[in-house]
């Protein structure tokens, strides 16, 4: 009896101090290590990598800044005269703003429900095209460098709205019925593994919804300008010093 | 007898702590990385980050000053005649479509939070996985009428694209993470309901387990884009008659 009950004893109080000393060794270690994950290491090389991509956007914004005010201060030299550049300079806001009907290479996109009999999904829903779609195409399309857009003539800018209306889509306010050609200018090759490259929006429409997309690269698009709401009535620009 | 069997369930039991001791020493070793190089190297980067972002601050500082003295001066020159003011008017409208001036004005702030992480039952999702809602929501603003919008204050352009990249989210080239902010310039109550909508963008967020503030302001300011974008393949239709 008393031979059983000596190890047992010495057993337990052994095991609450190995407890007791690995308490202790794993709380000294926390506040060291937790900080230092390499996933966070690997996040802040990241952002760096990120913000010095930005700086050298700024800075080619910057020089061409720079640019236009050596040419502003031609005026005061009487070599420029401010309608001049004024002109052109509401020229180029004008193309970048989309008010300026453009050409250029690029893709045509044709998107149309899937119309078979037995469709895909048990209902409609999955078989036809809706706004979501429309939205991450144009947004893969403006991720491979997509100069203009436009879905059956109606030019998508930034303030275009692309909404679902029953069975039509409403873009510009102007409603648009299936098929839709969606046609954008850039380079033809980027734009088409946008669409087509395998892991894509598009290639899991195709593949898995079984919507009808067709892409056709041509060499000459034309792009319609803009043509939908343009008023600031609530938008003002700041001003420094107000 | 007795002492064997009590022999062996120790024996047992000391396996068992060496196995799960060993495994969470490799865990440990796994996620957090070895000894205290890992440290120092996170250190360093986020000094490295720190300075990054300092230079970007002292980029976007030199080009606003350029941006101001050019808006000085054409403004200045355009005061003089009344066609070079029309002009300028006509000039300063188009900026602020394409995206190049700062604006203020009546409108709504969104604010999406990851979902906490009770609620998971040990999936994690975030707003990265939703990239969606984030497109939708732009696309709701849009057709409440927004006339400038920004997603943590990256304004967002005819070309800004929404991507995905690994688990951070890139607006115009630029990393963001959760929280996600987006601002809106235009009638606070239109955009405030488009969003509150019944089955709307913060209902299907809700349901979600998304944190949303949703609330209307008085002044929303919207920085401006601070990216060049060159046309390279666009170039605009000559008009015939010219």
């Amino acid at each position: 009896m008393n031979k059983t009950k000596k190890p047992n004893f010495t057993i337990l109080f052994f095991s609450m101090i190995l407890g007791i000393f690995m308490a202790g060794q794993l709380k000294q270690n926390i506040p060291i290590l937790t900080p230092v994950t390499l996933s966070s290491i690997q996040a802040t090389k990241y952002e760096i990598n990120s913000v010095n991509k930005e700086i050298e956007d700024i800075e080619k914004l910057t020089m061409q800044r720079t640019e236009q005010l050596q040419i502003l201060e031609g005026i005061a030299l009487g070599d420029e005269d401010i309608i001049d550049i004024l002109d052109a300079e509401l020229e180029n806001n004008k193309i970048a703003a989309g008010f300026e009907e453009v050409e250029g290479p690029g893709i045509i996109i044709r998107m149309e429900d899937n119309l078979a009999e037995t469709a895909f999904g048990e209902e409609f829903d999955f078989d036809v095209i809706h706004d979501i779609d429309v939205l991450r195409i144009i947004n893969d399309l403006r991720g491979a460098g997509a100069e203009a857009i436009d879905i059956n003539g109606q030019r998508v800018l930034s303030i275009s709205e692309i909404k679902c209306g029953g069975p039509i889509i409403r873009v510009n306010g102007k409603s648009l019925g299936a098929p839709f050609y969606i046609s954008a200018i850039g380079d033809p090759k980027l734009l088409n593994a946008a669409i087509n490259a395998p892991n894509t929006y598009a290639y899991a429409l195709r593949t898995i919804d079984q919507l009808n997309i067709e892409t056709t690269i041509e060499d000459h698009i034309v792009v319609p300008k803009y043509n939908g709401r343009f008023n600031f009535l609530y938008a003002k620009p700041l001003k420094e010093g107000d | 007898m007795k002492k064997s069997k009590g022999q062996l369930a120790i024996t047992i039991v000391s396996l068992f702590l060496g196995i799960i001791l060993a495994i969470q020493l490799k865990t440990v070793n796994k996620t957090v990385g070895d000894g205290v190089l890992p440290t120092q190297r996170a250190q360093q980067l986020a000094i490295e980050l720190k300075k990054s972002q300092e230079d970007r601050d002292a980029a976007i500082k030199a080009l606003d000053e350029a941006e101001a003295k050019i808006n000085a001066y054409e403004k200045g020159e355009a005061d003089n005649n009344i066609y070079a003011e029309n002009l300028y008017k006509d000039l300063e409208k188009y900026r602020m479509l394409a995206g190049y001036a700062d604006l203020e004005g009546p409108g709504i702030v969104l604010e999406i939070q990851d979902p906490p992480a009770d609620v998971q039952f040990g999936e994690e999702y975030s707003i990265v996985d939703d990239l969606d809602l984030i497109l939708q929501t732009i696309s709701v603003l849009n057709a409440a009428e927004a006339e400038a919008i920004s997603i943590n204050d990256q304004r967002y352009t005819t070309f800004t694209e929404i991507e995905r990249a690994g688990d951070h989210i890139e607006v115009n080239g630029v990393s963001i993470n959760s929280p996600i902010v987006i601002k809106a310039i235009g009638n606070p109550s239109t955009l405030e309901s488009a969003l509150a909508f019944k089955r709307g963008i913060v209902y299907t967020l809700e349901y979600y387990d998304y944190n949303v503030h949703l609330a209307q302001e008085t002044n929303v300011k919207i920085p401006k884009y601070r990216k060049l974008k060159e046309f390279i393949y666009a170039k605009p239709v000559e008009e015939e008659n010219d």
